[in-house]
């Protein structure tokens, strides 16, 4: 029984350390200071709860990974206009599909959903408004 | 003993089912061919919250005031978008929409991405008004 409280605080600790390694700055603190690139759009992904905080897929737009789905944190992209499928991978694969237009500014939330074993993230569009408010206090994961 | 028992098989078969519908349902598409050589139409808009269901388990909620501007037209009606909200439809996966409109009802959706129709089962009378398109 000493065996599996001590795996239960272990993974509680792994929980809460693992959500509160998002340690870039604020979106508030960073949004001013981001670029314009000419010609493009933006996708900003973001998490903003720490549910299921050890399961951080990567993100992949058509197929190339741009970023980890980190809880608290977000990253952004610059694209040409067009058509973009955005997938997590967990047990199963979670798939959104959008369009991209010049100068256009997209808000895609990384949300969390039961699973078999594990928790599945899922990528979801959300309204600008809602994702500028969401966003705010996350931290910058991207590179 | 049985009762715990019951109990994990309980959850195991709950945990069974629940996880076979991950991937199990897809919004239902059509392949189409969006025609955008036609005349403008006016714009239409939406005067009601509108509550869609989607048939897959999900709803959307097309809201009252968006104002939606022809696209072009596919053999199921005409095609709207929108820049006041977003619109998805959603069942496994996620995927932007369009709405079609035939004789004023809501028929189903056109997919920008995937280029297809996603009719609903049931088409929807929609409240709305016409915009010029120079408004």
């Amino acid at each position: 029984m000493k065996t599996l409280f001590k795996l239960f605080f272990l993974f509680a600790a792994v929980i809460i350390f693992s959500s509160c390694a998002t340690s870039g700055p604020k979106y508030v603190e960073l949004y001013s200071s981001i670029p314009v690139v000419p010609d493009t759009g933006r996708i900003f992904l973001y998490r903003e709860s720490s549910l299921g905080a050890a399961i951080q897929p990567d993100v992949k737009i058509n197929g190339e990974v741009v970023g980890s789905s980190i809880p608290y944190g977000f990253f952004y992209v610059n694209r040409s206009p067009g058509a973009y499928e955005i997938m997590t991978s967990t047990e199963v694969d979670r798939k959104l599909s959008l369009t991209l237009d010049k100068g256009q500014t997209r808000f895609v939330r990384l949300n969390i959903s039961m699973g078999f074993f594990a928790g599945h993230v899922y990528p979801e569009l959300v309204d600008q408004a809602i994702g500028e408010k969401e966003i705010q206090e996350c931290r910058y994961t991207g590179k | 003993m049985n009762a715990f028992k019951s109990l994990c098989a309980l959850l195991i078969f709950h945990m069974f089912f629940t996880s076979c519908a991950f991937d199990l349902l897809h919004v239902k598409q059509l392949p189409t061919h969006l025609d955008t050589t036609q005349q403008r139409k006016n714009s239409l808009m939406l005067e009601e919250d509108e509550k869609i269901d989607l048939g897959t388990g999900y709803s959307r909620v097309i809201k009252a005031g968006t104002k939606w501007d022809y696209v072009g037209t596919i053999e199921n009606g005409d095609v709207f978008n929108t820049k006041d909200q977003v619109l998805t439809v959603e069942a496994s996966n996620i995927h932007e929409a369009y709405i079609v409109i035939s004789s004023g009802k809501l028929v189903g959706f056109y997919l920008p991405v995937e280029k297809t129709f996603s009719p609903l089962s049931v088409s929807k009378e929609l409240k709305f008004k016409e915009v010029s398109i120079n408004q």
